[in-house]
């Protein structure tokens, strides 16, 4: 993480990891524009620090992945050139105890799962993706606590990567914390399916730069936000470099009492002709004291570009719970299956079958 | 088996029915006819018991029962079948997920276990089979993409499937071609028979030249005007609904 150059922000950060003290990284983050709507007052108490401990891989793809082996050294020019730390939370990850280094192989899927001992665990992941090699990782989360996990992922020329982030449900206070951050180069791509029920705090960071020649992006997101629970997506995908495409497809399912954020940024550079680029968000409120803040944004600077968003908020058309009801099926599940219904529209992208199935138990959907 | 006895709605406090009476016996194909603005989408959402309609007179017996104290699943388990004027899209929810929960919501209200999915699958295959349906459409989700005629065919496979007692069409017909209105047509008279009665709503005549009806309605300002046999759609279809109703 560029460790030879000076960094005022990541002195400070590892010395306030140090004292045990890390109340600056809940003040230090509220005057930015894409925290405002991210409640930090739940975050605000005395953490102590715990290494992550390590689990088996996600269920679903248990027997085909891969134990991750450490392949990469920091001399590793990927890892030299990490940009410097935008926030306190990212400089503290600069410290090498944190840090887990991947040269993915060929067709060769890792998974790395991490359990929370409930306190504040922290960890950076960097995997490469070498030239036109298809790799996949498999990340998952438990576990109470205060977790920040940051995953530097880079595609080399061709390649394609899919990142995997499916969460089991907890049931405890869990306040989760997922940097994520990508350069994909030329014709290379990244694919990454998020798939939660909210824990009491979560946010997904994702800063994807498209740096090489038709090179893509397609981000899913599916997220139930139940009962308290507050969820949280900031999303930055720059188009650096002609003829790159991005998608982001999210939707949220807000339940009574639920909250939900999400802000997509797409940034197309001047030299970025003939990017293409698309962005959705909907949040489907289930009672009105479901609350969800969508803000799509674009930065453009290019004059050759097609980029288009839609939003969408609200509750589920009578209409369709009617149809339902008309043909015998009763008001309750009725709407429970139009609820999950909603979700399944990202969940049909999902490429991995097994992966697919468990997301349509896991978000309930009514089986065929 | 469905009476309709001085029927007074409104919609937004605005009077659509004004004394409608009305008589279906078991195996009866009703048509009741009228111009747009008469009444006749009201009458069929207040038979299924759709929200945003007050019924302020009047009474509906259904098999004896108070039709108007049953919730629209209540309706349908007790066998009245509403093929919507436009169905609605439901991503998400393939028309096989969407039938096993109606299915098993049915059979629930009976006492019956749910079907399992041989079972379930033979009777959707056996259905779409007796409309000659392709049964590739059970596993798109429910009317989405589906063209016009797709979801007026979609609409009557899930009625052989859910076998009901009284069918209420509303204006079926509206916006099909010559074609896909046959289709729709030869799958009503596929399904007809002394067990079961129909009410069908239209505009227009011409879905009746396919499907005989034994009783003719005209429908105007929310009362029904007039009732006779088959050709007073013959009639009406060569006169229009005011020199019908207003002879020279």
């Amino acid at each position: 993480m560029g460790r030879s150059t000076p960094s005022p922000l990541r002195d400070r950060a590892l010395s306030w990891m140090e004292a045990g003290d890390l109340s600056h990284l809940f003040t230090e983050q509220v005057l930015k524009e894409d925290w405002k709507y991210t409640p930090m007052d739940l975050l605000r108490q005395r953490w102590d620090y715990v290494p992550f401990e390590y689990g088996q891989p996600f269920g679903v793809a248990g027997d085909s992945l891969s134990d991750p082996r450490e392949s990469l050294d920091e001399r590793n020019p990927a890892i030299q050139s990490f940009p410097e730390p935008l926030s306190p939370w990212e400089a503290l990850l600069a410290g090498a105890a944190h840090q887990r280094h991947f040269m993915l192989a060929d067709g060769e899927p890792i998974g790395v799962a991490l359990r929370n001992p409930g306190a504040f665990a922290a960890q950076l992941f960097t995997a490469i993706v070498p030239e036109s090699a298809v790799g996949e990782v498999w990340f998952s989360l438990e576990g109470e606590g205060l977790s920040l996990v940051r995953w530097h992922l880079h595609v080399q020329r061709g390649g394609r990567l899919r990142f995997y982030y499916p969460s089991p449900r907890d049931s405890g206070e869990s306040y989760r914390y997922l940097i994520l951050t990508a350069y994909v180069e030329e014709d290379a791509t990244i694919e990454t399916y998020e798939l939660h029920a909210a824990t009491a705090w979560m946010r997904s960071e994702m800063r994807i730069q498209l740096g090489g020649q038709r090179a893509s992006a397609h981000l899913h997101g599916a997220t139930q936000v139940t009962e308290g629970a507050f969820a949280d997506t900031a999303i930055r995908v720059e188009h650096r470099a002609p003829h790159t495409e991005s998608n982001q497809l999210f939707k949220s399912l807000v339940e009574a009492g639920g909250r939900r954020a999400f802000q997509g940024r797409i940034f197309v550079s001047r030299a970025a002709q003939k990017t293409n680029a698309y962005q959705s968000h909907k949040a489907l409120l289930t009672a009105p004291s479901a609350v969800s803040y969508s803000r799509p944004q674009l930065e453009i600077f290019a004059d050759d570009v097609r980029c288009t968003h839609g939003v969408t908020t609200g509750f589920l058309q009578g209409d369709m719970l009617f149809y339902l009801q008309a043909r015998g099926i009763p008001e309750e599940k009725a709407r429970s299956m139009l609820h999950r219904a909603f979700l399944a529209e990202v969940v049909e992208k999902v490429p991995h079958a097994a992966l697919r199935t468990w997301a349509e138990e896991y978000f309930t959907l009514p089986k065929v | 088996m469905l009476t309709i006895r001085d029927l007074h709605a409104s919609v937004e406090r605005r009077p659509i029915l004004k004394g409608l009476n009305l008589t279906v016996n078991l195996g009866e194909v009703h048509a009741i006819m009228g111009p747009n603005g008469a009444g006749k989408s009201t009458l069929a959402a207040i038979l299924t018991g759709r929200d945003g309609y007050e019924v302020t007179q009047g009474e509906i017996l259904y098999e004896g029962r108070n039709l108007l104290d049953m919730s629209p699943e209540e309706r349908s388990h007790a066998g009245i079948f509403l093929a919507f004027q436009y169905p609605v899209e439901i991503p998400g929810v393939s028309m096989v997920q969407f039938l096993r929960a109606a299915l098993n919501a049915h059979r629930a209200a009976k006492g019956l276990e749910p079907l399992d999915t041989a079972e379930l699958m033979a009777l959707l295959r056996e259905k779409a089979a007796l409309l000659k349906l392709d049964a590739s459409f059970l596993t798109r989700a429910v009317n989405e993409g589906f063209s016009g005629g797709e979801r007026k065919r979609a609409e009557i496979f899930q009625m052989a499937v859910l076998n009901p007692k009284l069918v209420v069409m509303d204006e079926t017909d509206s916006g099909l071609d010559i074609d896909a209105l046959r289709i729709v047509a030869d799958a009503v008279n596929t399904l007809r028979s002394p067990e079961r009665s129909f009410i069908i709503i239209t505009h227009y005549h011409r879905i009746l030249q396919y499907i005989q009806p034994d009783v003719v309605h005209i429908l105007m300002d929310g009362r029904i005007v007039r009732s006779g046999g088959a050709d007073l759609a013959l009639e009406l279809e060569k006169s229009g609904y005011e020199s019908l109703l207003n002879p020279a």
